[in-house]
């Protein structure tokens, strides 16, 4: 295979790693923040596609401008599932381990929820709409202009939110408060607003995702779960907690993912990502870049 | 804790289980046989999960295996037989997989249960896609409906006997001790390991029993049908709804899901989806022990806890949180 | 006295009486014929242009005649149909059910190979025949399922006629990608055999899940070796998929071929000019004969311009209903009769004549079919050819 085959492999790798980095980070800042590991993630992505879609399609809303449409919905979505569910987990656990534990027994149950009632109100099918569908040349290699916009605002979006939760003093909080919620607590860091907040960020994140996801591939109520597995596959790569190791751990995957498939077959995408997942989940548990 | 009252409730039960065949509709015969097949997977479910609390996310695989086992072995080992080999090799992998992976708790074991349930999912898909060139099995010669009611029937009878037996055993003392503080049952003298892997290979016998009954039902089976998460999921979901610390809420539980699958699953499957997601989310946060830990005692904290939180949206202050 | 006879006349007389008007309308009782089709999921594209609207338009039809003439007698036809959601599970038990317990008189198939695999020995357990529009599956034949018939040409005939096609017209080199599904496994299979010996080398061949969202960096790697001809063994989304995206990447080989879903008009929709030189398969269109003509304008007229039938399954289905009409009006109802009916003797259908060895149809030949300006044109073999082949794909617009 020529260089320039090369470069197009490994720069599709990153597209579809892209996107699993912008998903993965709002899974971690969940888990990392408050412990609730959201299998649920997933499917509020698929609702961010859906919004996309629908505004698209049916009132001619351009899709670049449902981005910020969709962080904003789904982050009052997830203040709205903070409040109604977490809390209260979080008022009646005895221990973290149980809280961790119903935490997810709880995202378990949304997961249902959310994928059902899409599939009730929108059906099963696939859907799609055409947004910057023309090639663009770069060099020998050719990409459809939505994937590149795709790559570019993934980026752009995770960077955002590692450069906030450094400089910031929200950010700075929200660190202080993943490294030691006691202490941060006694510092007087407000853990009764920061973490609706950061839930909601978490989600708009996956609308994010999903919005730019709508613009590339076709849409179905069954889209998320894939993502919210590649996304656990992705923290656990790069560490439970670590940002900048979701961002790595999920263009690695990415590129992974397409170097393998190009030496095997697509079919084998799947097994070849829960191989690594288990390989990891085994030998590291804590994350491949973890410090001890 | 009155064994012999259990042993009686659990007879009269299968006896009457067993009439069932002779007098129901195609219909109840049907749902019925759903209802054992749960009833057995969430038992044996809770029997481990339910005390160690390990949230196992595993039992797609095993009943997976064990259908597959029956598919391939049926013409040559028999319906029994067949049964058999489905536990026995349901079993093994159970070991293997618990000797990797237990010694990883809470949230790390349930994603990685289910990581390695779509693991061999897929590794199975992929040999029988590229390797056999076929998509999946067609069962040709199958049993009676009525022995493969019987055959279930047997089963759940077989692990609500079980978890009797076991609460009251040793093994049983061993992991409720696990489930309350591993740690400290280890420094008792508890050989933690040997018991964690023995429960979860007992669940994944019958998993994989239940598995190989009931392939026959589906006269044709591939790895995307029987290895289904969802079937994991949902003997989850009613083990932790019907209590999974208790003997009866899983059967409890699994009656009540079986009526809603039979009567929505087919016309309003999303309802009966978005019911069970609702159900498990209220069960969590209201009725963390289950359905069978309602007492009288739940529904006048209900109250209260309903009169309080309406007092605290009108005075418009939160509670403090404990970190 | 007098009035106890009275009474025990009236008794008697009763059910007489009631009896009569039953009698009556026994002449209207309808004949029930259940199906499940995918109407959500994955299949639904497939379902929905080339099966469940023949089975609507079917019975519209006959019963706008008065009914099915079941020997002699005319009777409306009640369909009983359901979802199954692509959902294999959902699809067994409703045939089940409708077999089992439901009792109806006949039954239509549901849509794909997979499907169809499921539910065959459920067929021949019941003894229901089952005239398959949408299945391939070499697998099924060798079942040897005396009431499963399947109309499409298997993928021997299929494969066979592309390769000769492509060989009469100097290809030398190939790339495959195919559908991990029973359809895309077994036509690869054949396809392979097929090319042994052809002079035509396979330089890249992949397999990829039902549902895949992307497959531009096979096919960027495909064009990298610049194959002669690129055969796609996919379903309906895939089709468009690979079509879309090989524009996208720039993939123009002389010979682009996908499976099903090239002879949906939807395809044309989709891909608008870039559809013009496509291959696919395809065995009618209205210019096949006069009956394919009345098929194609009656589905256009219920149905409207935006749904016309497609150019491969549709055929077969209606096909299908043909065979099974015949049927009824020879034999009646008798499920065995019906089914000795179909086996034995030749069948004058829309696509021509039709014969079953076993459950294979041996009457239509394998063909392949190509975009020409606005219609999908059978141009291999010569003998059923509705127009010439063109030789070269133009770049994709």
């Amino acid at each position: 295979m020529t260089a320039g085959a090369w470069l197009e492999l490994i720069a599709s790798g990153l597209i579809t790693g892209g996107v699993y980095a912008l998903v993965a980070l709002g899974l971690n800042l969940q888990y990392g923040l408050m412990r609730i590991l959201n299998i649920a993630h997933g499917e509020f992505l698929m609702v961010g596609a859906f919004l996309t879609w629908m505004a698209t399609t049916q009132f001619g809303i351009s899709p670049l401008l449902m981005i910020p449409v969709a962080f904003a919905l789904l982050m009052g979505a997830g203040l709205a599932v903070h409040r109604l569910v977490f809390r209260r987990l979080t008022r009646t656990s005895p221990n973290l381990d149980v809280f961790e534990a119903r935490g997810l027994m709880v995202s378990f149950g949304l997961m249902f929820l959310v994928q059902n009632f899409a599939q009730l109100l929108w059906g099963g099918d696939l859907r799609g709409y055409d947004f910057l569908t023309e090639p663009v040349a770069i060099g020998s290699a050719q990409f459809a202009a939505n994937k590149l916009l795709l790559l570019a605002l993934a980026l752009a979006f995770s960077a955002a939110l590692i450069v906030t939760l450094k400089k910031t003093l929200y950010g700075k909080g929200v660190r202080a408060l993943m490294q030691s919620p006691t202490g941060a607590q006694l510092v007087g860091i407000d853990t009764e607003r920061l973490h609706p907040l950061m839930f909601g960020v978490g989600l708009g994140l996956s609308g994010v995702a999903g919005c730019l996801l709508s613009m590339t591939y076709t849409i179905s109520p069954s889209m998320g779960e894939p993502y919210t597995v590649t996304a656990l596959i992705v923290i656990t790569l790069g560490g439970f907690g670590s940002m900048s190791g979701a961002l790595v751990g999920g263009l690695a995957l990415g590129v992974i993912e397409a170097v393998g498939m190009h030496f095997t077959s697509p079919s084998l995408k799947s097994l070849l990502s829960y191989g690594i997942f288990i390989a990891v989940l085994l030998w590291r548990p804590n994350g491949l870049f973890a410090r001890k | 804790m009155n064994t012999k009252r259990d042993l009686l409730v659990l007879f009269a039960l299968a006896g009457w289980a067993l009439a069932v065949p002779h007098y129901g509709s195609e219909f109840a015969v049907s749902m019925a046989l759903t209802c054992l097949m749960y009833a057995t997977l969430s038992s044996s479910w809770s029997l481990f999960c339910g005390s160690t609390r390990y949230l196992s996310l595993a039992t797609s695989a095993f009943f997976g295996i064990g259908a597959y086992c029956s598919a391939l072995s049926l013409e040559q080992l028999g319906w029994l037989g067949a049964i058999g080999l489905g536990a026995a090799i349901a079993a093994a992998v159970a070991v293997v997989m618990g000797a990797a992976v237990l010694h990883l708790r809470g949230t790390y074991f349930a994603v990685l249960t289910f990581g390695m349930t779509e693991l061999i999912r897929h590794a199975i898909t992929t040999w029988e896609k590229q390797v056999t060139g076929t998509v999946g099995r067609v069962l040709t010669v199958v049993p009676e409906r009525d022995t493969v009611y019987l055959t279930v029937l047997g089963l759940a009878v077989l692990a609500i006997l079980a978890s009797i037996l076991v609460r009251r055993s040793r093994f049983g003392l061993a992991m409720a001790g696990i489930g309350a503080d591993e740690q400290r049952a280890q420094t008792l003298g508890v050989n933690t390991r040997l018991v964690k892997i023995s429960g979860f290979a007992l669940t994944a016998a019958f998993a994989g029993a239940v598995g190989a009954a009931m392939s026959v039902r589906w006269t044709y089976i591939d790895p995307a049908t029987v290895f289904n998460p969802f079937i994991g999921f949902q003997t989850v979901l009613i083990a932790l709804i019907g209590g999974a610390a208790t003997l009866w809420g899983p059967l409890l539980a699994a009656v009540v899901f079986s009526l809603l699958a039979e009567t929505l699953r087919l016309q309003l499957p999303q309802l009966y989806m978005m019911t069970l997601g609702l159900l498990l989310i209220l069960s969590v946060l209201y009725l963390p022990g289950g359905l069978a830990s309602l007492r009288r005692e739940t529904f006048t904290m209900w109250r209260d806890d309903i009169r309080s939180g309406w007092r605290e949206l009108r005075a418009g202050k939160a509670k403090k949180v404990p970190a | 006295m007098s009035t106890r006879r009275t009474v025990v006349q009236a008794l008697a007389a009763a059910p007489a009486a009631l009896a009569f008007p039953s009698l009556v309308r026994a002449q209207a009782a309808p004949v029930r014929v259940g199906y499940a089709i995918a109407r959500t999921g994955p299949w639904t594209t497939g379902a929905q242009v080339s099966q469940e609207p023949n089975y609507l338009l079917w019975a519209e039809q006959q019963n706008a005649a008065g009914g099915l003439n079941v020997k002699g007698t005319k009777r409306p036809i009640e369909l009983i149909s359901s979802d199954d959601q692509s959902n294999i599970e959902t699809c067994v038990r409703t045939y089940e059910k409708l077999m089992g317990s439901d009792k109806v008189d006949l039954v239509l198939p549901p849509w794909g190979s997979n499907a169809n695999f499921a539910v065959a020995p459920l067929a021949n357990r019941f003894g229901y025949p089952f005239l398959a529009p949408t299945a391939l599956s070499r697998r099924l034949i060798e079942m040897k399922l005396p009431y499963f018939f399947l109309m499409l040409q298997q993928p021997k005939p299929m494969m066979d006629a592309l390769v000769d096609m492509l060989k009469a017209s100097g290809a030398k080199s190939a790339a495959v990608i195919y559908v991990d599904d029973l359809f895309g496994l077994e036509n690869y299979a054949a396809l392979k055999v097929a090319l042994a010996g052809s002079g035509i080398s396979l330089v890249e061949d992949k397999s990829y899940p039902l549902g895949v969202k992307d497959l531009s960096p096979v096919l960027r790697s495909m064009k990298d070796k610049n194959p002669d001809a690129f055969i796609g063994l996919t379903y309906p989304p895939d089709t468009i998929l690979a079509s879309k995206q090989a524009k996208e990447v720039g993939f123009n080989p002389k010979f682009f071929y996908a499976s099903v879903g090239t002879a949906f008009q939807l395809y044309r929709n989709v891909m608008q000019a870039g559809a013009e030189g496509v291959l696919g398969m395809g065995s009618w269109n209205g210019k096949t004969s006069a009956g394919a003509k009345a098929y194609f304008d009656a589905h256009v007229k219920k149905f409207g311009a935006a749904k016309e039938p497609d150019r491969w399954a549709s055929g077969a289905a209606w096909a299908s209903l043909e065979i099974l009409t015949a049927a009824v009006a020879k034999v009646g109802l008798d499920r065995k009769a019906i089914r000795d009916y179909v086996a034995g003797g030749e069948h004058n259908t829309i696509l021509g004549k039709i014969k079953f060895a076993g459950s294979e149809n041996v009457g239509t030949p394998g063909t392949v079919s190509q975009w020409q300006k606005g219609e999908f044109e059978v141009v291999w073999p010569k003998a059923n050819a509705t127009a010439p082949l063109v030789p070269q794909k133009p770049a994709w617009v």
